[in-house]
């Protein structure tokens, strides 16, 4: 004979299964809308399925909601139980809107913070979308030429950017060309390094360079010539930024 | 009778009894009851000011059941997403003593059996299936019916075409004797 207690554990183990179909239990205002029934036929049908695949939170919808203690009976709270609840109560509204305060506070922060650093990467990119006037090229003295010893190349210039052109010889036999700048400070660490770019048929090479890029310092560019894996300097030249 | 005064009134009255009500109704500890239950006044008195209805128990009954759905929601969501480990890592949980296995035949017609019973339960009409699967979880005819919006007779109509049709599916005319209800 099959009693319930067998259809239970039956019962049971098909919810257990139709929850790996069904997935998540419904959210509160689902089930508040549910139980409002503020939805349509089908919906409120597919809800109730959901619901019935996890028992305890029906239980929280039917389960008899207790009246209210009347004043002389033991439920209702005495003075001293009220006063202890209510503080109890008080605290955690004053940490809600002490919290609540924080998070304000942090988000106008925040909202001011992204503002300004939008701002700042508009002006960046529509500067660089604009035209550069260079009043004139630097050509660049390689460091040793000419038998002098270092060669510092002073760079000046009215506008905005130093255009840097690099003596380089014209019969390279070198299949591209990268360039890096670095603090003669420490040389180990390129301010600045670029993409390997294809040499041009003269081997000429010009590098423009913001003037704010530069500190008034002295730096060192070098050229590499890359050929296949390859790569070795082909020549360097020490800058010299002078004090504006 | 200012808003406060209103509150203070029903916090006196309510607080013991929904401690109670989240205890015995959701099995928590005292402790987790008077935490949902402050829990559930707080929530009102923030809201208190923009409610417009009539009943303002009604309301407070509403938000403490949405107190507990929450918590006992966020309890499945957590398992569901709870941390698995390799079943053959063996320093990962301690090996219980396995129980007495009952031979092969009788397991494999256990499983048969509990197949059949889950099939007849899941191929009965929606409605019926609907009221006897809460049946069988323990609800009461009046949880029921306030749950699927029919009245208790409806109720106690679906779960004897339930029945009816269960035992026939199962051939078994003896299947969940009234007396069990």
């Amino acid at each position: 004979m099959t009693t319930k207690s067998e259809l239970s554990a039956a019962n049971r183990d098909l919810i257990t299964e139709n929850r790996l179909a069904i997935g998540e239990p419904p959210t509160a205002e689902e089930v508040l809308a549910y139980t409002r029934g503020e939805l349509a036929p089908d919906e409120e049908a597919r809800i109730r399925e959901r619901l019935i695949a996890y028992p305890d939170l029906v239980r929280t919808l039917t389960t008899p909601f207790p009246e209210g203690a009347d004043p002389d009976h033991p439920d209702y709270l005495s003075d001293h139980e009220f006063a202890r609840h209510w503080k109890a109560l008080q605290k955690r509204r004053h940490r809600s809107h002490g919290g609540l305060q924080f998070w304000r506070a942090f988000g106008a922060i925040a909202a001011a913070v992204a503002i300004v650093l939008g701002g700042l990467l508009w002006r960046a990119e529509m500067q660089l979308k604009q035209p550069v006037a260079v009043s004139q090229p630097q050509d660049l003295y390689q460091d040793g030429q000419r038998g002098i010893g270092t060669q510092q190349n002073t760079l000046t210039t009215n506008g905005d950017s130093y255009l840097l052109v690099p003596s380089l010889s014209s019969d390279l036999a070198v299949d591209k060309l990268r360039a890096e700048i670095a603090d003669v400070a420490d040389p180990s660490r390129p301010l600045w390094s670029s993409k390997a770019m294809p040499r041009t048929p003269d081997g000429s090479l010009v590098i423009m360079v913001p003037r704010e890029f530069l500190k008034p310092s002295t730096y060192r560019l070098v050229v590499y010539g890359i050929t296949g894996e390859r790569q070795e300097p082909l020549s360097s030249y020490t800058l010299r930024v002078p004090p504006r | 009778m200012t808003n406060d005064d209103r509150f203070q009134d029903l916090y006196r009255k309510y607080y013991k009894r929904m401690v109670r009500f989240y205890v015995l109704s959701f099995r928590v500890t005292e402790e987790d009851a008077e935490e949902l239950t402050q829990d559930a006044f707080f929530r009102f008195l923030e809201a208190m000011d923009e409610y417009r209805g009539d009943a303002e128990w009604a309301y407070l009954e509403t938000i403490a059941r949405n107190v507990a759905y929450n918590r006992i929601r966020s309890q499945k969501t957590a398992k569901r997403g709870a941390e698995t480990v390799d079943i053959l890592d063996r320093n990962a949980i301690p090996e219980p003593a396995a129980p007495p296995e009952p031979d092969y035949a009788q397991r494999e017609e256990e499983a048969l059996r509990s197949k059949r019973l889950r099939e007849a339960i899941a191929g009965l009409p929606t409605g019926s299936r609907e009221c006897i699967q809460l049946w069988l979880n323990e609800f009461t005819y009046d949880e029921i019916a306030k749950f699927l919006k029919i009245t208790v007779d409806a109720v106690k109509s679906r779960l004897r075409d339930a029945k009816k049709i269960l035992r026939a599916k199962l051939g078994d005319a003896n299947a969940l004797p009234e007396v069990e209800e």
